[in-house]
This record gives C-alpha cells, structure tokens and sequence, in this order.
C-alpha cells in the first residue's frame, strides 16, 4: 500500500507539544527521534500509513506518523476547531437576520420578483410567515440579534455573523453530507477528518476528533456525515457516547480489576518481547499502541470529569440547571477537549425525531424557543470561558446547521426547510468579529449579497488552521480531492 | 497591413470576415473604453479572444465537449452540453457561466482578464450581434475530430493483452512455476536475493487464512507436517480450494469491490432484508468455480440473461447495492433517478473496467482519456434499468403480510398522534408502546431485490452540463468507452432489447484489455498484499504502473486460457516458490533491496499480513470453540450497546438475531449496515460501505488494543477459550499453555514463552491468560 501522504510533504519533524496539565509523564524531548516517531505511529486514532509504510521492518527517514501535522501554507491563527451544529436547520429570520418586509407581507403569497424556491414540502402556493422576534443592536458592533439569545448578544462582537450562506439540498441527510464534507453524498472525508489530517493530533491520551452527538438521538446523514471517507482509517471520528465513560471500552470489563489487568497486559508485552525481531518497528508499534490504550484508559476518564470546573464554571454554562444542562456540559466538556490539544470536537444541538432538532415544521415558535433556550447560555459561557483563559484566539468556533428555514408557513406555523439563504456564526481563532457579512434578499429567501457556499465556510476554516484550502489535497481515484473542490474562496472580509 | 486590408475590403465578405480577424488580432477588446459604448460584434470584439484563448481545443482540430468557438452559430448549436450562448441573455449563457467560474479556459491555460470576460457579457447582452448579415460557413472537414489522442490509445492498460512466455532466467533452482521466472527475472535484474523457503508450520498458517480466512486447527497442522509425500502441499491446496470456506474468504474480496451494503443508507438506512441472497450468491459463485466472464455477465445484465430465473435476478442485485437517498416531502423524481444512474454507472467502471469513469460526469476527464459524452454513453447501458422486486413467497402469504404491515402502521400513526397531545407523564409509557409496536412488524416475505428493463420508463440519458440533471446536452446512446474502441463505432439503438447484454458481451470479450488484467490484480494483491498495479480500481494512465507487465499480461492470459476460472488462478499463485518463500531474512543485498522497494513490490521475501477485521473475529471463533459454521441465509445482527443503536435515525432497525448461536458465525453472515459498522470492525479497518473498497487498510492504532483488552467481545472469547482449554486438558496447566498456543499461533510455545504463562497462571485466572494468547502478534499476524 502506497503512503497516503497527500501532495503535502509530512515533516518528520515532533509535533509542538503544548502545555498538558493532565499528562503527569515528562514531555518528550524535541525530536528523540525513532522512539517518538514510534509513538506517534501508533498515537491515538492509529497509523495506517505508519503502519503500512513500516511493513518492511525498516523505519525509513520519510516515515512519518499520520497523525503528525503537515507543513503549515501560512501562519495559522486556530489549532482548533469547535463547531456548534445546530441539526436540522435554524431559522435565520428567527436569529441573527431580521426582514421587517416579512412580517408586513405575512399572510400573502411571495411576490414574484423574489424568484424561485424549491422546498421539501411546502408548495408554491404557500403564504409568507412573519416572525415573532424581535430584533435588537447589540454590543459594540451594533449587530442586530434577536430575542432567542439573551446571552449570546452580550458576546456578539465576537462573532462574524455571515447571513449569505447557502447550500445545494434541501433535505437534511445530503445537505448534512455537504456541510461536513462538501458533498452531497456520503463516502467523502469530513471537515474534522480533514483538519485531523492537516494539522494532526497534540495530545497522546485523547482522541484528536470528537463529536459529542445528542443524546436524544441520530441525525439523518447518521454516522457516515462524520466520518473520514476516504482518507486513512487514523482520521476517524471518535464518537462520544453519553454519560461520564463516554469513550467505548475505556472500562475494564466488570469483575476485572485493575492491578489484575496491569499483569495481563505485562504478560501480553512480555511473550511478544520474545518473538519481536530487533528493528521490527511495526510490531514494537504495535506494543506501543497498547501503552497508549492503558494511558488513555487512565488519563482519559479525568479530562472528561466535569467536577473539576468550578462552581462558577458551570454556572456560566448553565450545567446543573434546566434547560441547558446537557448542552452546557458538552460544551464545557468540548473546552476541555481542545485545552489538551483536541483538534475538532463537533458539539451536536438536535437529534431523533425532527421536533427534538431545530427541524421547526410544525411551530416555529415553540420549536426554536425551546432549542435556543437549551443552548444559548452554553454557547455564550463556552465563548466567554474560551476568552478569559485565552483559548478563544486560536479556537475557531462555527456555530451553525445543514440549512436555514423558508420565508413560507408550512401548516400555518412552521417553516420548511430552505438552502438559498441561511446564517452561520463564526468566532475566534483569528475571525474578525462584530460585523456582518453578506445580506439575503428583504424576505430572508436568497443569499443575494456576497452568498458564500458552504465550500466558503470550509476555505475560511482551513485558512485559519493555516492551510491553502486548494493545497491541502489527498490522491483519491486518480484525483487529487480537497474539502472545497478547488471553488471555496476565503471570506476575507473575516480573516 | 493596414493598408493593404482596406484594400481587400471590397472584395468578398468571407475577405472581410478574415480582415476583421487580422486587424483585431493585436488588439484587446474590452480593454479599450470605447468598446464598452459602441455595438459589440462577434468577429470585431469577441472572436479575436477565442482565437488567443480558446481555439487550440475548441476550433478546427479540436472540438472538446463537442463545441467549436470560431462562429455565433457554432456558439448558439453549443456542444455536448447544450447551447453556449444565449443571445439577449449573458445571464442563461453557458459560456459566459463558465467563464465567469473560471473554469474556462482550463488553469494551465492563459486566461481572459476581467474586461474580457466583461466584453463577452456586453455582447450577449446586446444581442451577440455579428458583423453583417449572414455568418461565413465553416470549411468542409472540420466534423468531430477523435478526442483521443493517440498517445492515449498507446497507453499500457488499453492495450491487448500479451500472448507472453515467461522469461529465460540464469539461475533456475528457484524456479518452480512460470510465476518465479516473472518474479526471479525482475530479481535478479537488481541482483537482490529472493528469500528461502518459509518453514512448514508459516506456510500452512499462511495458505488456511489466505485461502479461507480461519486458521488451521492443531490436528490439520500436525497432519500437514507428517505428510512427507512430494505433494503434500499440493494435496492441502486442493483441498482448500474445494473447500466451501474458500467461497466465504474470497467472496469478502468481491463484496468490498461491489459496494456490498444490506441496506440503503443516507437518513433511513432502510433494510434489503434480501440482499443476503447476493452475498451467497457471490459464495456459490466462487464455490463452483464459475467462470469469471459468466460471473460479470451474470451481475450486470442477469435479468436479461433468462427473465424470471432467479439465480440471474439475484446476481443482478449487483445493480441495487448502491447507497439510495430517499426523501419525504417533494421528491425531485428526475434528480432521484439521476443519482442512482450515476452511482450505478461509477461502479461498473471501479470493478470491471478498474477505471474512474466517475470524474467524466462533469466535464471531460482531466487526467484520463474519458470524454464527458463517454460517461453518459455508458450510463445510457442502464437507461431502462429499473427496481424489480421478486416475491418467492405465495401471494396468499404476501397479501397477508402487506395486510398486517398496513394494521400496524395505521396503529404506530395514531400512537403517535396521541403522544403528540400526551402529558409529559405519559408520554414515556406510550412511547415505549410506540417502540414495542414497531418491533412487531412483520419482516417481508422472502423476495428478490433485483432489477430489469423497463423500456416504457425508460430515462432519456444526456450530456448533462457539470453532471447537474436540470442542464440537458446532447441525447446520447450507449457505446463503450472512445479509448477502446475506434473512432467509427456507432452508438447502439436507443431501443435495442438487452442493453446491459451489449454492456456485458464487451465486458468479456475475450480481447478486451482491461477485465481479465483487472480481476487477475485484485486476486494477486490479496494473495500478497499488494497489487501489481496497486491501484486495483485505477488502471488508466494516472493509475500505478505495473511492477511486473508481462507477468500480468500473463496471468490475464491465463485467466482467459482456463475458461475464465479462479481457481487455477489462486492455484497457480499460492503453487510459486514466490509464495512459498519465508518473510524477510538478512542477505547481503536486503538493506539495499529495502531501499530501493520499500514496499516490496518485487517480492524479495513474502511480505507479513495483519488480519483483517472479519478474519480475527472468526479465528477468535475458531479459537475458543464458538465458531458456528453454518453457512447461508438472513444476516446476523449481534447485540451491540444500546449507545450504538442510539446513533440510528431509527433505532429499531437493530433487530438482534433471537438465537444467540447464530451470533457466533463467521463474520461474512454478520449484516453489512450502512450506517452502524461495528466498532470492532471499524477499528480493524473495514470499508466505509459507501462506495466501492479496492485495498484494505492495516493500521496500528491503540483503539484495536482497547476493541481487544476491554471490548465485550474479545472478553467473551477469552472466557470460552479458557473453558475450552479447561475441558480440555482437564485443569492441567502445562498442557492448557501448550494447548493455548498450538491453537492461537499454530505452534507450540518456546520454553521461555511455556515459562511466563505457567508463572502467571500460578495466580492470575486462566481466562486473563487466554486473553493475552488472543492479543499475540502470533495470532494477530500471519507471517
């Protein structure tokens, strides 16, 4: 098997280790070479390019761990990414783009000038729904935001609020394909493999990309919308599940203890010791990968311990309380993934049936009153407790869903889906904040300002990583593919 | 030159056609200020960019995508994509579109700047006026030119297949087959040593995983190391080979290629609950040796074979294994069937044809002689393709279940509009109802999920512009790919009878010079790891290059020789010394050889194998006497934590399997669902399931050593075979050890290895001892 190096040379060079509290072993030297490199190879998610490339017994000098960083195109301004996925479509006449036309033409059919729309279910002949919001300025930058958001108003000026964003489908499992991947189909790696795959992991005892699903259930796209395609098996997701053990078979097996399991796996090391080879490297990564597992097993279990934050940290979150607890916790959880050097923690706001997502076709009102409520205070406390301990600027925060809601009533007051014209929130990690970006139509139907495609929103992330989105490529069917298939322009405007 | 211009002026319109070229040709329009306020004309402002930019491909030697630049009406006929202007109209302007998109010219090429493009707007704007009344016509002889170049004709793949013998070599003690002439003469080229002979324990480890996927139990190996007859190996070989664990082996191989998936994916992941019948389709297949030309015949056009014969349809649920979106709401019919046909049309090209006829979709193929009108002419093949359901039960039984399914689903439906109005106190008891109700069901009688023609619904199949159904180009009929054939074929008949036999009968030509290359790789590479080409679905002229050409182009021949069968292929390969040769070994010329073939693609030693997921779950099986060997029939779901089925859009589609035996079969029977991959599987690198899988990965990571420390299953195994071993040996430690590692590692223990184990069995419970032999590099690997 051919190394999946990329058209990116992979430097050998040891990935910049930061500061980590929970990592009570001695930082590894700069560079200790071989056993390093070794490390690295069966580092966390694993080394199928490692691995493959070390199958001749023989560690040559290109050898790198997948799991290493690329070159670096550019100063980078994130090595992080939060992305705060709103399933099912938040409305942006409901949030973050207030169109006083729509509430006087409430009731009346779209007027023709405003062009055509295709939706999932609601007709031609529906009627225009006004909104119930009400818009206010906020901050600094003046940026309106609707009543929904108490909290995040008060740190607006953060946030780039990008109302011109748009998308190809308007049903939730191909355009949930193509807001994590670009593509409207499955089988494509995500925005997370992608930036796992750039920027490589910085922490040996967690996994480098997690997604922290809502426990109320799947999302249409399922699985495969996170998944790695066809990038090596290293730049899977790790799936959280609820609860405090969220990572599978980070628990001993019940009746097993673990001084008990500390002498299994002495034994395991020990007989392979004596059939291993001197310079076998594939197999002494092999060994490795099993003191890995032990310390993930170990160190794990005490990142993902809330009851190390402070009384006052969850309050800002809003943990402990109702409605917010759940999203508060994965959010704090999610702040403390990307302090030990996590690279993409996907934090899910919506799940099962559509209702419990911010799939609002029945009520609007009721719909988004209830998500927003659940996670307006979680956001803004992560935002807040990101900028007082310094994260915030080389965090990239992506607050958003697979497409906004239509300007028309579906049964009188609820809205269908819509991808012509939506918001997304972008923050930290070198954003430019408190401004606005693009405008859609005066009825929020169509992005008619700078529209930027969610290939935008890819190309400004990858910039901040530090990546040229075009550059950043892996040889796949005879092509090189990218996150943006080479048409993602950076939102400069923000960067 | 001015001069002598204005002389000709008065004397032909052609002339003043060609002055107006050769007074512009210096200039730039657009540029100049006055062209934005004066009429814009074709051959004044517009032609004299194409001529700069655009002719080289899309003028009289070339007409890329079909369109020739060098008139209006060339520009108003348009090309493969439709009309490329629009008069009036900049805005439905397929030029301008692409333009503007910089997607033309192409990014090597010069391009127009900003003015340019924007004096080509002003013209379509103004009415895409031309200079004079009527358009010269174009010179005779300037119809579609080949788009294949020459050079591309002459690449490897496209070639036929050689008639070669194997080389003359100078030392010949290695050589036992004509395989080792290929391999030994590349060696010895290099002057690099090849391997000795792997010991008899390593060989026959080696040939029962390869060739069956389950390790050979201790009296199977004692019986092979006792046989001291000359054909001993041999013997062993046939006998795999005629075993039916073969079929369940290889037939993974196959599924990985055809996308093998038991359910649709995307929101619903709806049940085939028959796709089952495919996967033992694909056993039975390799079981009886079926020939390989038949095999394809058999899965593309099966419906036409012999409408109504079930082993045909079920063959051709080959068509139906894809990924299905499947909506609510206002289903876009023509944009639904544009995504099946598409994905349909890029397997054929993965698995047959091992080319990725899927990046032509769009515009033409930027790296591969496909143009875009190929790829529609092979996907014209499945125009009248359509899903074909074949009941196998009575009408009587199937009425009864439609009846029942419709009185249960009219129940969910007024559950579920009760739960609507419930209190939050009763909702958890009637949603647990709504669950209990969801499980009762009925699964459907038993059915083919197949396909035929359906000429009446036949799909118009088109050029389509950027592979996007609502912008139709030219119709287009089925004809094979431009590069393998010559430039005089017609396309068949919109209507011809049996479209996919046409497709199939090419497919398997004898001559034809990719099938028989492309499926004699794949087995190589599963034999050894890694392909002669290695990219097992890329063979165009971006694909890998051959390490051994004339050995493939022998192997191919072989193929086609022996009627098209597997098994002399499998024979031929694992009866090489090449195969039989040990892993790498210290010689003078290895550190060298390493170098200069990392990837030992010379096969200077046999190269090691970590198991594939399926394979280590079924030697766990194997192992600790779980293993159920029952082969056929429904896929197995096994229980898995309520977190994972959580992650389903609908969670009830995890129906566990009642019996808990049929938990413990080989993984090939386990179901193939889209959208929940065991995790144990999924971390030994299995496909995504999503699209097809020429190579499995082998990574390292330390999620497989949790899967096997701490996961459920390994746990399980580890208490079996530890009863096992109890049952056994009857508590005696010594032979438990022995025991242990004969049936792990398919050998015995070295004394320190005997030493360690009794040590640690002194105080440790022998089901901890038993997990460590499952976590072996020796039961892991096979060398």
């Amino acid at each position: 098997m051919d190394a999946p190096a990329g058209r990116l040379s992979m430097s050998t060079n040891t990935s910049e280790k930061t500061a980590n509290s929970s990592d009570p072993e001695p930082a590894h030297g700069p560079a200790t070479g071989r056993r390093r490199v070794l490390q690295d190879i069966s580092s966390v998610l694993g080394g199928l390019a490692a691995a493959s490339l070390v199958s001749d017994h023989r560690l040559r000098a290109d050898v790198a761990s997948p799991l290493q960083p690329k070159v670096i195109h550019q100063p980078s301004r994130a090595r992080s990414v939060i992305f705060l996925f709103m399933a099912g479509g938040p409305s942006q006449l409901e949030t973050f783009d207030p169109k006083p036309l729509l509430n006087e033409l409430h009731g009346q059919p779209r007027p023709s000038q405003f062009g055509e729309a295709k939706y999932q279910f609601v007709q031609t002949d529906a009627k225009l729904l006004g909104t119930k919001r009400r818009f206010r300025r906020h901050g600094q930058s003046g940026t309106e935001v609707s009543d929904l958001f108490p909290h995040m108003s008060t740190c607006i000026d953060d946030f780039a609020v990008i109302r011109s964003c748009h998308g190809d489908q308007v049903v939730h499992s191909a355009a949930q394909y193509e807001l994590f991947s670009g593509r409207t189909v499955p089988g494509f790696p995500s925005m997370g493999s992608w930036t796992l795959f750039g920027l490589g992991s910085e922490s040996d005892s967690l996994p480098a990309y997690v997604v922290l699903p809502d426990p109320l259930g799947a999302l249409e796209a399922g699985q495969p919308m996170y998944m790695n395609g066809f990038l090596p098996a290293a730049y899977q997701p790790t799936m959280f599940r609820p609860g405090d053990r969220p990572v599978l078979n980070l628990d001993l097996p019940s009746g097993v203890h673990l001084h008990q399991r500390q002498r299994t796996l002495k034994l395991i090391r020990e007989l392979n010791e004596i059939t291993l080879r001197p310079g076998d490297d594939e197999l002494e990564a092999r060994l490795n990968s099993y003191n890995l597992a032990f310390r993930m097993q170990n160190q794990a279990p005490e990142v993902f311990d809330l009851a190390h934050e402070s009384k006052e940290t969850h309050e800002l979150y809003g943990v402990g309380q109702a409605p917010t607890d759940d999203y508060a916790r994965r959010c704090l959880l999610a702040r403390r993934l990307v302090e030990h050097g996590v690279r993409f923690v996907c934090v899910v706001s919506g799940g099962g049936p559509g209702n419990m997502q911010w799939d609002a076709h029945k009520d609007i009102e009721e719909n988004h009153l209830r998500k927003a409520s659940e996670t307006d205070r979680p956001v803004a406390g992560l935002l807040k407790d990101l900028k007082r301990r310094g994260l915030l600027d080389e965090t990239l925060v992506l607050w958003g869903g697979e497409f906004g809601r239509s300007p028309e009533a579906q049964g009188g007051k609820g809205r269908d889906h819509h991808n012509l014209g939506f918001t997304m929130l972008m923050a930290g990690g070198g954003i430019k904040g408190g401004q606005i970006v693009g405008a859609t139509d005066e009825i929020g139907l169509r992005a008619v300002e700078s529209p930027h495609h969610f290939r935008d929103i890819h190309a400004t992330m990858l910039h901040q990583l530090g990546f040229d989105p075009n550059k950043l490529t892996y040889p796949h069917l005879g092509r090189d593919e990218r996150l943006t298939f080479l048409e993602g322009n950076v939102i400069d405007q923000i960067v | 030159m001015l001069l002598r211009a204005a002389t000709l002026k008065l004397v032909s319109p052609a002339c003043i056609l060609a002055v107006w070229f050769l007074v512009n040709a210096g200039t730039t329009p657009g540029q100049d200020t006055e062209s934005t306020r004066r009429h814009l004309t074709f051959e004044k402002d517009i032609a004299p960019l194409f001529e700069s930019h655009c002719l080289r491909c899309h003028g009289k030697t070339k007409q890329e995508a079909g369109l020739d630049l060098r008139r209006r009406f060339t520009l108003m006929t348009g090309g493969d994509s439709g009309p490329a202007i629009v008069p009036g109209m900049p805005q439905k302007s397929l030029l301008l579109e692409l333009l503007n998109d910089r997607l033309m010219p192409p990014e090597d090429e010069p391009q127009l700047n900003d003015q340019q493009i924007g004096a080509v707007r002003q013209w379509l704007a103004s009415g895409a006026a031309i200079f004079g009344k009527n358009e010269r016509p174009l010179a005779a002889g300037s119809e579609m030119v080949d788009l294949v170049s020459d050079e591309a004709r002459k690449h490897w793949a496209f070639q036929p297949v050689r008639d070669v013998s194997p080389p003359a070599i100078a030392d010949k003690s290695r050589a036992r087959t004509p395989i080792d002439a290929f391999i030994l003469a590349e060696l010895q080229k290099r002057r690099w040593q090849p391997a000795p002979p792997a010991t008899r324990p390593t060989l026959i480890r080696r040939l029962y995983f390869d060739l069956t996927g389950l390790p050979p139990s201790p009296e199977e190996v004692a019986a092979f190391l006792s046989d001291d007859s000359a054909d001993s190996y041999e013997k062993v070989v046939d006998h795999l080979l005629a075993s039916r664990h073969y079929g369940e082996r290889w037939a993974q191989h196959w599924l990985d290629v055809v996308r093998f998936a038991e359910t649709e994916g995307f929101e619903y992941d709806r049940h085939f609950p028959d796709a089952w019948r495919f996967r033992d389709y694909v056993i039975d297949s390799l079981n009886n040796d079926k020939p390989f030309d038949r095999f394809v015949t058999e899965q593309i056009a099966g419906d036409e074979i012999q409408p109504g014969d079930h082993e045909y349809h079920t063959a051709a649920i080959f068509h139906r294994l894809g990924a299905v979106r499947r909506n609510a709401g206002n289903p876009d019919i023509a944009l639904s069937r544009n995504e099946v046909l598409t994905e349909r049309t890029n397997i054929i090209g993965e698995a047959f044809l091992g080319l990725t006829v899927g990046c032509a979709r769009c515009h033409n193929h930027k790296l591969e002689p496909i143009t875009q009108k190929d790829y529609y002419r092979l996907q014209a093949y499945l125009a009248a393709t359509s899903e074909y359901d074949i009941p196998l039960a009575s009408p009587k039984a199937h009425e009864a279940w439609e009846m029942r399914t419709a009185e249960i689903k009219a129940d969910i439906k007024k559950l579920k509009a009760r739960i609507l109005d419930a209190t939050e106190d009763q909702k958890p008891q009637l949603q647990q109802e709504l669950k209990q109700l969801s499980h009762e069901l009925p699964s459907r009688p038993p059915t083919i999920p197949s396909i035929r023609n359906d000429f009446e619904n036949r799909t118009a199949i088109h050029v389509l512009r950027r592979g996007d159904w609502e912008h139709k180009g030219v119709a287009v009929s089925a004809r094979p790919l431009s590069v393998l054939v010559t430039t005089s074929e017609p396309e068949l008949a919109p209507d011809v009878t049996s479209p996919k036999m046409q497709l199939a009968d090419w497919l398997t030509n004898d001559q034809h010079p990719l099938t028989a290359r492309v499926i004699v790789n794949r087995i190589w590479q599963n034999h050894f790891g890694i392909g002669i080409v290695r990219t097992a679905n890329d063979f165009g002229t971006h694909g890998d290059r051959p390490s051994h050409p004339e050995l493939l182009d022998w192997l191919a021949h072989s193929l086609v020789d022996n009627g098209w069968r597997l098994k002399p292929i499998h024979r031929l390969i694992v009866l090489s010394n090449t195969y039989r040769q040990s892993g790498p070994v210290p010689n003078p010329s290895a550190p060298e050889a390493a170098a200069a073939d990392p990837h030992n693609r010379f096969l200077r030693h046999f190269s090691r194998r970590r198991l594939s997921g399926e394979e280590i779950r079924d030697a766990m099986l194997a192992v600790s006497g779980r293993i159920n060997l029952k082969a056929h029939g429904p896929s197995v779901m096994t229980p898995v934590d309520p977190e994972l089925t959580g992650l389903l859009y609908n969670p009830s589609q995890w129906r566990v399997t009642p019996d808990p035996r049929e938990h413990d079969r080989r993984s090939i029977y386990l179901i193939a669902k889209r959208n929940l991959r065991l995790p144990f599987m999924e971390s030994f690198d299995a496909p995504g399931l999503q699209t097809s899988c020429p190579v499995r990965g082998a990574s390292t990571h330390a999620p497989q050593a949790l899967e096997l420390l701490n996961g459920t299953f390994a746990n399980d195994m580890a208490r079996a075979f530890a009863e096992r071993l109890t049952r056994e040996c009857h508590g005696d430690v010594d032979r438990m050890v022995e025991r242990a590692y004969r049936l792990a590692a398919g050998r015995a223990p070295t004394p320190p290895e005997r030493d360690l184990s009794r040590q640690f069995l002194h105080e440790q419970p022998l089901a901890e001892f038993t997990l460590a032999v499952l976590n072996l590099n020796d039961f892991i690997y096979v060398p």
